[in-house]
């Protein structure tokens, strides 16, 4: 049995398991950011005059904005001058089938272990494949167009539905909410819209693949998903990148608008490069996420499992305005060697009856930095407002750091709050009752930390279920302190 | 981000302190005039905490500080109104020493003190001359507020308590800070104490400024504590002065190796505003640290408590429990912060802050806060916002208990976690009754 010392060598020394790169022609803009590259973007994506007014409204906040100095990570330095804000696959046609596309692309698809014609064939998920910000591939289309479903990239939303991307565009996220959203507003290059009809439930889980691929791109993704009264979706967020020196940013913003009785459940796996074991490279992930329970008997519903990145920087949130919604989260965040994550959910309590429910595991290892931040807020209008939290942390090693940051606050007598939290390290007892049977110190790690994580796990719908205990064995394995 | 906070003592300050200064030319020690000057200094640089910044996120100060605020703390009150007003301090069957300090200054002739060769009690300044316990005074603290630099600056005599080595003083020390003023008066208390190797003491603080001064007090209050080695302290604080009476109130303490220090909060005022900075500095290892409070707020109160336990060495505990009670249209704050470093291995934290808010327009914003750096910890923390439970109301009712009795009953039952581990019997008796004659008026309302 190998040593704790050697096996947390061995996981330092692990190189990322998905870093390759692809080798296709891009078209990238030269580094720099003003009005001329968000018209540019704008004339390339031949979009209407509107938008592009909404890109520099955007882009004028964002001039006039700090970066936030709150957050418990050292910022890094970010020249946005230096990026290049566009980037797209050169052979731009449209296919009708799987087979007219790029193969190097679906190769690289297959290597991450998501076959878009394999996947077709079994798990029933239609994929929406963005390949550095431009949508290659939809499968399934068809069958969900059957149902009214529309799913597609953002640049077809905006030519072909144009009326329903102006009612919700910057509806949650507004193009001046905080300093990375107001840039993705600005310059966002693609992404995916969902529109689930009046009392639709969509008959399969929405996908989308993210992959970071071109050098110095920073991507700026935007996905929105509207899901009309009594409707149903579960939408499928992963993502991947090749392994690289520099650092990214990511930026993405994700809005959800949920009507009467509506329902939408977000999952998401990250496994974006973390760096190396000395912290060089990484992306720095950087995510405005918020859903609005918009009429009564609203759900929303956030699940995470983020073991990538060098900077994670998110709080998937919920805005609770109609009478009886309910808010979920639910998150496992994993950190080791240098990585930092800042991350946790808000749940604002608008609405009368409202609900909200989370469940924060965070796991640091090595000489990461692991936080939750989080706020429940109830309004003074918000009666018989209940919220639940629990948020745990697990430390593995010594040099590692767990904190907690909640934020409660309440301005209603009738409200009902409860926030629990606790940190320790992984059990040492735990792990000599496995040894004691048998079970190497590397599984029987694997084994806790799975367990530990069950509650979120259970969350994740079952294709997605697999890759992040994947992940989570992949990224802990046998780190005990 | 940082909107900068106007008051116009900020304009008066300068003046204030020059003359302050030059007052003090010939009788302090110079280590002490220059560490006046860096402070003031730094509290020019600084300005008064900002509204909205992460300190003092809900706390907005700026409406307390309008007054036109004189900082003359000379009084000639008599000698027998100062003992009624004492008098009326005391709880009942509180059999204590009684230390007096009228606007700030400690008054030998009021007061009883304890045997000398038990305890010691001098000016900061005397203190810092002899030498010994100058090291303690304005000790470097990473998170210091400018109200306490302002404090350093402006604090016109200090109070200094030394409990000596292996004392076990007998009956409590009840320190009463009188004020007496007849114009908005914004006042500087310090105070040094030092609990020496196996000393044991208990410390009650009350703050009394009576309603004939019919003027706005803002006290500022600094008090530094040091527990040496096996020493044992129990500091009670009493807040229930009146409504035009502000607090910003900083304690700090230095815990070295097998010390015991139990701070127990008790703001049952109604002074408009309360700030309660609580910062506990772990020097040694295997210390123990209570701290326990309990907030009643009522009216348009803002009651704000700050708490910070520094665990910088390993085999040591912390436990905090706070509990509040919210009526009308009061605000109350907690924000507890455990900060576990690196060799701080074996240390257990805990750390609690339970609420209930009673009326409409009542608020409460909590943010119990762990920093961990070390993996062989058990820390935790919870927090709670609620109401009287209607079943346990019920449950009373049906058993003929009037309404009002039994929501009382049922917010005794809240506050009893915290006020059941008071040592001492008489001011248990005082928080109670106080705690009882608030929730009648308020059922009478």
């Amino acid at each position: 049995m190998a040593t704790e010392n050697e096996i947390i060598q061995q996981l330092a020394d692990k190189a990322y398991e998905f870093g390759f790169e692809t080798t296709i022609d891009m078209e990238v803009a030269p580094p720099g950011l003003d009005e001329d590259i968000i018209r540019f973007i704008s004339a390339k994506k031949e979009e209407p005059e509107w938008l592009l007014e909404w890109r520099l409204k955007a882009y004028r906040a964002f001039t006039k904005m700090k970066m936030p100095d709150w957050q418990h990570f050292k910022m890094p330095e970010i020249d946005f001058q230096q990026l290049s804000y566009y980037a797209a696959p050169k052979n731009q046609a449209k296919y009708n089938s799987l087979d007219e596309v790029d193969p190097e692309l679906l190769r690289t698809f297959e290597k991450l272990g998501i076959p878009l014609d394999e996947q077709k064939a079994l798990s029933g998920v239609a994929v929406d494949a963005v390949f550095d910000s431009v949508s290659v591939a939809t499968t399934f289309r068809k069958e969900l167009a059957e149902k009214g479903v529309i799913f597609c990239s953002f640049g077809e939303a905006v030519k072909e539905h144009p009326e329903l991307v102006k009612q919700y565009l910057g509806s949650v996220v507004p193009h001046s909410d905080n300093i990375f959203a107001a840039l993705n507003a600005a310059v966002f290059s693609d992404g995916s819209f969902v529109y689930i009809p009046k009392g639709v439930r969509c008959p399969m889980e929405l996908s989308t693949y993210f992959r970071i691929n071109a050098r110095n791109t920073g991507q700026f993704e935007r996905t929105l998903i509207v899901a009309d009264e009594g409707a149903y979706v579960s939408y499928l967020e992963g993502c991947t990148a090749p392994m690289r020196d520099e650092n990214q940013l990511h930026a993405a913003v994700v809005e959800i608008v949920a009507l009467e009785n509506a329902e939408v459940k977000y999952s998401t796996v990250q496994n974006w490069y973390p760096g190396d074991k000395e912290g060089k490279g990484g992306i720095y992930n950087f995510v405005t996420k918020r859903g609005i329970c918009k009429g009564a008997k609203a759900k929303i519903s956030w699940t995470q499992v983020e073991t990538g990145s060098a900077i994670t920087w998110k709080y998937p949130s919920v805005i609770l305005a109609g009478d009886n919604s309910v808010g979920e989260f639910y998150s496992v965040a994993v950190t080791s060697n240098l990585q930092q994550a800042d991350t946790g959910t808000k749940m604002f309590h608008i609405g009368k009856n409202t609900r909200s429910h989370i469940i924060s595991k965070g796991i640091s290892a090595g000489r990461s930095q692991n936080v939750y931040r989080g706020l429940v807020t109830v309004g003074p209008k918000a009666t018989h407002a209940r919220n639940f939290t629990q948020c745990d942390s697990l430390l593995i090693g010594d040099r590692c750091g767990a904190h907690t940051f909640p934020y409660i606050e309440s301005k209603n007598p009738t409200a009902m709050i409860e926030h629990e939290a606790t940190t320790s390290k992984i059990g040492e007892d735990q792990v000599f009752y496995l040894n004691a049977r048998g079970i190497d110190t590397e599984q029987a790690v694997a084994l806790i930390v799975n367990g530990y994580a069950k509650e979120v796990l259970n969350q994740l719908p079952m294709e997605f279920a697999v890759e992040a205990q994947k992940l989570l064995s992949i990224t802990l394995e046998g780190s005990v302190g | 981000m940082t909107n900068t906070l106007t008051s116009p003592i900020i304009a008066q300050l300068p003046g204030v302190f020059e003359q302050h200064l030059s007052d003090r030319k010939q009788a302090e020690p110079a280590s002490l005039l220059t560490q006046r000057d860096e402070a003031f200094k730094t509290f020019m640089l600084k300005g008064f905490p900002a509204y909205r910044t992460e300190e003092w996120k809900y706390t907005n100060v700026a409406p307390f500080l309008q007054e036109a605020f004189s900082f003359d703390t000379t009084t000639t009150v008599a000698n027998t109104t100062v003992e009624e007003l004492l008098k009326a301090a005391i709880p009942a069957g509180l059999d204590a020493y009684t230390l007096v300090c009228v606007n700030g200054k400690f008054q030998k002739e009021l007061s009883q003190v304890p045997a000398e060769a038990d305890v010691q009690i001098t000016t900061v300044s005397a203190a810092i001359e002899a030498g010994a316990y100058a090291p303690h005074f304005n000790t470097e603290y990473d998170y210091k507020h400018t109200f306490e630099d302002l404090n350093t600056a402006l604090f016109e005599e200090g109070m200094m308590i030394v409990v000596k080595k292996g004392a076990s003083v007998d009956k409590p020390m009840h320190i009463i800070h009188l004020y007496h003023h007849s114009s908005p008066l914004f006042a500087q208390t310090r105070q040094l104490w030092v609990v020496e190797e196996g000393a044991q003491a208990q410390i009650i603080e009350t703050l009394v400024d009576p309603a004939s001064n019919n003027a706005v007090l803002f006290n500022n209050n600094v008090t530094e504590i040091v527990t040496e080695a096996t020493a044992n302290l129990q500091h009670y604080q009493l807040q229930t002065a009146l409504h035009h009476v502000r607090i910003v109130h900083q304690t700090r303490v230095h815990q070295h190796e097998d010390s015991v220090y139990s701070h127990f909060a008790f703001i049952m005022s109604s002074a408009a505003f309360t700030r309660n900075n609580i910062d506990i500095v772990h020097v040694g290892e295997h210390i123990e640290t209570n701290l326990y409070g309990f907030y009643l707020a009522s009216e348009q109160q803002l009651i704000d408590n700050h708490t910070a336990v520094h665990h910088a060495k390993p085999n040591c505990n912390s436990n905090e429990l706070y509990k509040g009670v919210l009526l009308d249209k009061a605000v109350g704050v907690f924000n507890g912060k455990i900060f576990v470093h690196q060799d701080a291995q074996k240390t257990n934290a805990f750390q609690q802050n339970n609420n209930m808010i009673l009326s409409e327009g009542a608020m409460v914003y909590t943010k119990p806060q762990l920093e961990i750096y070390a993996d062989d910890v058990k820390c935790s923390h919870g927090t709670t916002i609620g109401q009287v439970s209607e079943e346990a109301l019920f449950y009373l009712k049906s058993r003929g208990i009037g309404e009002a009795a039994a929501r009382n009953m049922l917010v005794h039952a809240f506050a009893y976690d915290v006020t059941a581990q008071i040592t001492v019997p008489a001011i248990r008796k005082y928080i109670e009754q106080i705690a009882d004659e608030y929730l009648d008026t308020f059922a009478n309302n």
